[in-house]
């Protein structure tokens, strides 16, 4: 922790972009997310942690409406952006998905050129009027991606051909294109080596200054390293939230302290 | 040590209870350099005291053993929370105990000068006293460290008052001997010496004694003890 970003916080604590009220899931009999209540602030990066199974994935899914694919999937409960229920049956989940954006464990791109990956939701949204807007749009993504500079002589080539850390870093800018305003990431980099983590995490604490992120990883430490707050789920229950410094010096749940040192809890 | 459940990896328990082990015997060796210190003076035993002289780069090997073991577990093991506090404190525990161990060194040295000279009534053995109640304190804060007992520790941070007492009463006792006869003068410096190298262990003690409760509990205890020794303010006057 540095003292900027202690400062941050004290002057971003009320700014809540999420509000979620006794949040339930259930996959059929499975009870997945419990009673769950948290608020997820603006610029701010928030780290789900966890151990497999605990309900961090199947909560952030929520925040998007994923889990509406899942047809034995029932939600309960409230999640508010900006005071707007996303569950409200006036939303459109395509229009919330192009505000709240998404980046998977596994780097995802199309089978399309770089720029193609990148223009794609903009071009369903219809966010560009013409090929030069588009152009602007797809730079400034790359280079909110941290890419730009690797790609930009070869846009037209196939997204696939880039290393594993570009393409993350590719689906961060195709994530970013539509100007969400929260960004959500399962795991991004569980798949990518320390170097390509490192860039990724880079990457993540400067969106921050434009973007809510959550953050879902298994990753003790890239938690501790790029989160300012951390909600730590266990069997479904959100079992203690509060600021990433705090969480990792002296947790208040014992189930907490267990799971973080790494012990049999 | 009392950290209730284990860690899934059993190697980093074992380093963890190495690290605590050390301090353990680091302690050992300095309770003993203390009341050795503080005999050899009493007795005027200058074997005792060279024994002592000697011993102390046994304890300055241990430091820095646990110096290199906790750089280690931090750089393998990311230690987080409790794991993390008592990193942190056996660190400072370390450094404590080296520093009193070198205090204890240094009333030996005294030792071997003040034989020479003609012994000042009753000051021997008052500060062997005021010894002892250190030892004793070092003692307790080495049992609450292994315990994890806030009540232990807060105790031996509370009777560093007493030590000060002493102290000051010695401050006071060796101006009247030194204004009474100029000739008692070099024995009362060393005494004086031993005398406030005697209360510094204490507030050394009383700080490891503050780490306990650091480990134990996440944050140090309100700064409310006492600061007995008023002798930074003492006038002939007086």
């Amino acid at each position: 922790m540095n003292d900027m970003r202690l400062g941050d916080r004290a002057k971003q604590m009320d700014d809540t972009k999420i509000r979620a009220r006794g949040v339930n899931v259930f996959y059929g009999d499975n009870h997945a997310i419990k009673d769950v209540d948290v608020d997820i602030a603006d610029r701010m990066v928030t780290a789900f942690i966890g151990p497999s199974g605990c309900g961090k994935s199947t909560f952030l899914r929520c925040l998007n409406r994923m889990n509406d694919t899942i047809s034995a999937c029932k939600i309960t409960g409230e999640i508010k952006i900006d005071d707007q229920n996303i569950y409200d049956s006036r939303v459109d989940p395509v229009q919330l998905r192009a505000k709240v954006g998404m980046v998977f464990q596994k780097p995802n791109p199309f089978p399309k050129s770089i720029y193609d990956n990148v223009a794609y939701g903009p071009r369903i949204h219809g966010l560009a009027k013409n090929r030069k807007e588009m152009d602007e749009i797809v730079e400034r993504a790359l280079r909110r991606g941290a890419i730009w500079n690797e790609v930009k002589d070869r846009l037209h080539a196939p997204a696939t051909g880039l290393s594993g850390g570009q393409q993350q870093r590719i689906c961060i800018a195709r994530a970013v294109a539509t100007e969400p305003e929260v960004l959500l990431m399962d795991e991004p980099c569980s798949a990518l080596d320390p170097i390509a983590t490192a860039q990724v995490e880079e990457l993540i604490d400067e969106l921050r200054q434009n973007f809510s992120v959550v953050i879902v990883t298994h990753s003790m430490q890239q938690a501790a390293r790029v989160s300012q707050r951390t909600a730590f789920f266990h069997l479904g229950d959100l079992v203690e939230y509060g600021e990433t410094g705090t969480i990792f010096t002296n947790p208040e749940d014992s189930r907490t302290e267990s799971y973080i040192s790494g012990r049999i809890g | 040590m009392q950290d209730q459940d284990q860690h899934i990896a059993s190697a980093y328990d074992r380093d963890l209870e190495a690290i605590q082990a050390m301090i353990l015997k680091m302690g050992g060796l300095v309770e003993a350099a203390i009341l050795d210190g503080a005999r050899s003076l009493e007795s005027r035993d200058v074997e005792l005291a060279e024994k002592v002289r000697r011993g102390d780069r046994a304890i300055d090997e241990i430091e820095e053993r646990v110096n290199e073991e906790a750089a280690r577990v931090i750089a393998i093991r990311a230690p987080v929370s409790r794991d993390l506090r008592v990193i942190l404190s056996v660190l400072k525990l370390a450094a404590s105990l080296e520093r009193v161990g070198d205090y204890a060194k240094n009333i030996a040295k005294r030792t071997t000068v003040l034989v020479e000279m003609r012994p000042i009534t009753g000051a021997d053995a008052t500060l062997r006293r005021m010894a002892r109640e250190v030892e004793i304190m070092l003692k307790d804060a080495l049992d609450a460290f292994t315990q994890r007992d806030v009540d232990l520790a807060m105790d031996v941070i509370h009777r560093d008052h007493d030590i000060d007492q002493m102290y000051n009463a010695l401050f006071r006792e060796f101006l009247t001997y030194m204004m009474e006869d100029p000739r008692s003068i070099t024995a009362c410096m060393h005494l004086h010496f031993v005398a406030k190298n005697i209360e510094r262990m204490g507030d050394l003690v009383t700080n490891m004694a503050e780490q306990v409760v650091y480990i134990a509990t996440g944050s140090m205890p309100d700064d409310t003890r006492p600061k007995a020794d008023k002798t930074a303010y003492a006038t002939e006057a007086e």
